[in-house]
């Protein structure tokens, strides 16, 4: 591609508090292009997105339009220029019909008033143009997710963007309207638009895109050509040689299948089809992984299982009882569950450590007729607070104005007050530092030891790989590979994920 | 927190000296004498009595509207109930019976449609509010209903134990069985859990549903003894009788430290917050300050209050616009979802 690039990034560094999280990025694209960012989560995608679409202000770094240095300091400049993105979380008003959305402050006017005859026509004439299964006068919570998506496109070429920016667009799409989507994606490419399309499934990139720039620890490590965009290669790229070759990568999975089974789930399946069909067991003491994308239905199965949310058919047995799955009984029946969302769904901020622990065990606090006993509480709180191993300790600090390691060791610990048969964490060391993943790992191992059956769900290969005894595999709802008494690596969970059926031979 | 002091930790008795002491200084012993102190306590009975049970609902994070409403309506009922029954000492019983019926549904009705149908608690205790009083001026006719006899509902109010007048003592009393309730029992941590964080509470095995619903029942029957207590005052029912009251409750909580965010606030806060509107209601009527100006002060001195406590919010934690500020520019889905 010979062109001047319609957007060049050159050189962008960013740093939040001391911690580079881009450094000497280079990043391009061509007029007409579909170009695909990927990277891991915390790779720098986004940040990167942001710095070009005014959100952040670049350290330091130089960006360039069809040539021309300019700065972007607002979303404002970055209408001016042409750049429209589209982020996951749509910005489209659901009460207003679509020619409203699409043209919503910048309103053809007659006069003081809006020409609304004006503004349908305007929009007619774009949808027709791109051929988009759309009205102007539908109002927008009448369109599915899809529509409503194509909704937020058409805002942007309303604008005469040259450029769309696509963060994670099939990510709560169906598979027929993500069809739909690359059919736009086709016309706009035809009509000489530039896309950015970020996202973390590689068969959507494989399809779509031109050409693809991999960022790996906040450093672009490659730019492939449509012709170099294989699975394989993209995957070795994208988790980086060196930390392939490190301990964490790479394990030899040991799982009992003889150990007696503790967890029977049966064909649980969700009425929304967030997840199909799944038969699942966990044995004594086996540490089950659950890798997969996210939206690949991990979390909505563990809560199934758990009992925040109900499974529409399906069967959860724990020690050859079969339960009926709500919290109160899977608590009754000696199961925790450290949720996805710490912030909100993890522990009552307001309330104390000591407080936080003991709401799931008033069962097993001493009482005084109805009174709590205040002493037996508390020391309940502090046994919590040692065997997590919470500093500084202070059992009546709020759990709010905690660090989040200490916070989910908190919602962690709650639970080891009990005595536990099945333990599930999701994305247990989300956000949280180094030192306290690794004391959150032994307190995992240290159960299993103790014969509980324990599910953890992550994003992180490196945690899952590290944990489990076993690794299953979800997508899309379904679970499609199973690891266990063998070797397996990052890229073989990732590939797995991603329904790339050669991830085996990836890592060689 | 511990062993140190610090302003923040014992605001509220600090405020509450320095108020009775500048009044002792300007009334002297017009002020500081028992049948004062005793009118001072006994003219917030009632406030005092319903924010023992509203104190719930502001704690799960929701709000109660329709408690002045219900005041005058469980009050209606009560004095109708003993009319009919012929004013013996039975149909005292009877009425108050009654009467706390009335409340416990209309809080059922409330915790049942907010948690049901999620809709916010402030517009389905604002709906209520116009009905209860639609449905005491229905059963009154629109008149005020006396009631003089028997001496046993008129005693409610006018009896006096140690010369303080008996309205004090079943604000003593409420005050005790919700600080216990809520200071020492399960349910009251729950609540307290159920305010601060509906879904982790949930995941935790609480019945969030129940609880608010219980919440909203607890409110509706502190309402509804305060009804009984103003009505025996009064010596009547009428449809407007409790009309003032929702400000006045909802402010004791606010000056006492209950965060209308839910979560946060204590019996002896918002019992702190009922009394300091007695002594300077008190304090402006000894001073010879028109009631007209009264109003005024009270609101002035409310957001004063309300400041007070946001600033400290800002100091403790670093959640920004913390404490009643955000209690009362924010509201958030109160019903458990």
């Amino acid at each position: 591609m010979s062109e001047t690039p319609i957007l060049e990034a050159k050189g962008i560094c960013k740093s939040f508090s001391g911690v580079k999280v881009l450094q000497d990025v280079h990043f391009e694209v061509a007029p007409g292009e579909v170009h695909a960012l990927m990277g891991e989560n915390g790779a720098g995608k986004s940040t990167l997105i942001k710095i070009l679409t005014g959100v952040y202000t670049m350290d330091s770094g130089q960006i360039f339009w069809e040539g021309q240095p300019v700065q972007i300091d607002s979303f404002q400049d970055c209408q001016k220029l042409g750049v429209s993105c589209i982020y996951q979380e749509l910005s489209v008003i659901p009460p207003l019909t679509v020619a409203q959305n699409v043209y919503l402050g910048r309103e053809p006017m007659k006069g003081p008033f809006i020409d609304h005859a004006k503004m349908r026509e305007m929009t007619q004439q774009l949808i027709d143009k791109y051929e988009f299964p759309l009205s102007p006068d539908t109002l927008v919570e009448n369109l599915g997710m899809g529509q409503r998506q194509l909704v937020e496109i058409l805002k942007g070429l309303s604008a005469d963007a040259k450029l769309l920016i696509m963060d994670e667009p099939t990510a709560s799409l169906s598979a027929k309207e993500s069809e739909s989507l690359f059919d736009v994606i086709e016309t706009l490419r035809s009509e000489g638009v530039s896309i950015v399309y970020i996202s973390h499934r590689l068969e959507e990139v494989y399809r779509l895109s031109d050409r693809l720039t991999i960022l790996r620890d906040g450093k672009n490590v490659e730019v492939l050509t449509k012709d170099q965009i294989v699975p394989a290669k993209v995957i070795e790229t994208m988790i980086g040689k060196v930390v392939d070759e490190s301990a964490g990568s790479r394990k030899m999975l040991h799982s009992d299948d003889s150990a007696e089974v503790r967890l029977d789930v049966r064909g649980l399946t969700d009425a929304t089809n967030k997840y199909r069909d799944i038969n699942l067991q966990v044995h004594r003491g086996e540490i089950l992984g659950i890798g997969g994308l996210i939206g690949a239905g991990r979390t909505e199965l563990v809560r199934a299982i758990y009992g925040v949310d109900k499974a529409a058919s399906g069967e959860v047995w724990l020690d050859g009882k079969k339960l009926d799955p709500t919290p109160k009984n899977s608590i009754a029946a000696g199961i925790g569950f450290v949720p996805e969302d710490r912030r909100n769904q993890g522990f009552i901020p307001l309330l104390s450590t000591v407080k936080n622990v003991a709401l799931p065990n008033y069962d097993i606090v001493k009482m005084r007729g109805r009174a709590i006993d205040d002493g037996d509480e508390l020391a309940l709180g502090e046994r919590a607070i040692q065997d997590v191993d919470i500093r500084p300790c202070d059992p009546a600090k709020r759990v709010g104005d905690m660090s989040g390691g200490n916070q989910q060791k908190v919602v962690l610990g709650k639970w080891l007050m009990r005595s536990l048969n099945l333990l599930i964490v999701d994305e247990p060391t989300a956000g949280i530092d180094v030192g306290a993943k690794d004391e959150i790992y032994s307190i995992l191992e240290d159960l299993a030891k103790q014969g509980v059956a324990v599910i953890v769900v992550s994003s992180d290969l490196q945690e899952l790989i590290r944990v489990s005894h076993r690794i299953v595999v979800m997508r899309k709802g379904d679970i499609v590979k199973e690891f266990k008494n063998e070797e397996v690596t990052q890229a073989m969970v990732l590939a797995a994920g991603q329904g790339v059926e050669s991830g085996e031979g990836t890592a060689a | 927190m511990r062993g140190k002091f610090s302003f923040n930790t014992y605001s509220k008795p600090i405020i509450l000296i320095a108020f009775i002491v500048v009044l002792w200084l300007l009334a002297g012993s017009n002020f500081m004498n028992v049948s004062n102190i005793g009118s001072v306590l006994n003219s917030v009975s009632v406030i005092g009595i319903m924010v023992c049970g509203t104190i719930f609902v502001f704690l799960i994070g929701g709000i109660d509207l329709s408690i002045g409403a219900l005041l005058g309506l469980t009050g209606v009922v009560c004095v109708e109930v003993i009319n009919a029954l012929g004013a013996t000492p039975g149909s005292v019983f009877v009425g108050i019976l009654a009467a706390v019926a009335v409340g416990a549904l209309a809080g059922l009705f409330h915790g049942f449609i907010v948690t049901t149908f999620n809709i916010p608690a402030f517009l389905v205790t604002f709906a209520t509010q116009t009905a209860f009083t639609g449905m005491s001026m229905v059963i009154t006719g629109n008149k005020i209903v006396s009631c003089t006899q028997p001496p046993l509902f008129t005693g409610i109010a006018a009896t006096k134990i140690l010369m303080l007048p008996l309205p004090i003592y079943f604000m003593l009393l409420m005050a005790l069985i919700s600080w216990f309730v809520l200071r020492r029992t399960v349910f009251g941590r729950q609540i307290y859990a159920v305010g601060g964080n509906p879904t982790a509470a949930e995941i935790s095995g609480i019945n969030v549903k129940g609880r608010s619903i219980a919440c909203y029942v607890l409110s509706g029957v502190a309402a509804a003894i305060g009804g009984v207590v103003l009505a025996s005052m009064n010596q009547q029912g009428m449809a407007s009788q409790g009309a003032d009251y929702v400000n006045s409750v909802i402010t004791a909580g606010v000056i006492g430290g209950v965060s209308l965010l839910g979560g946060e606030g204590t019996v002896p806060g918002a019992m702190y917050g009922t009394v300091l509107m007695g002594l300077l209601t008190n304090g402006l009527n000894l001073m010879g300050v028109d009631s007209t100006q009264a109003g005024l002060v009270t609101g002035v001195v409310t957001i004063a209050a309300v400041a007070l406590d946001a600033a400290q919010h800002l100091d403790q934690s670093k959640r920004k616009a913390g404490g009643l500020f955000a209690g009362l520019t924010k509201r958030k889905d109160v019903a458990a979802s």
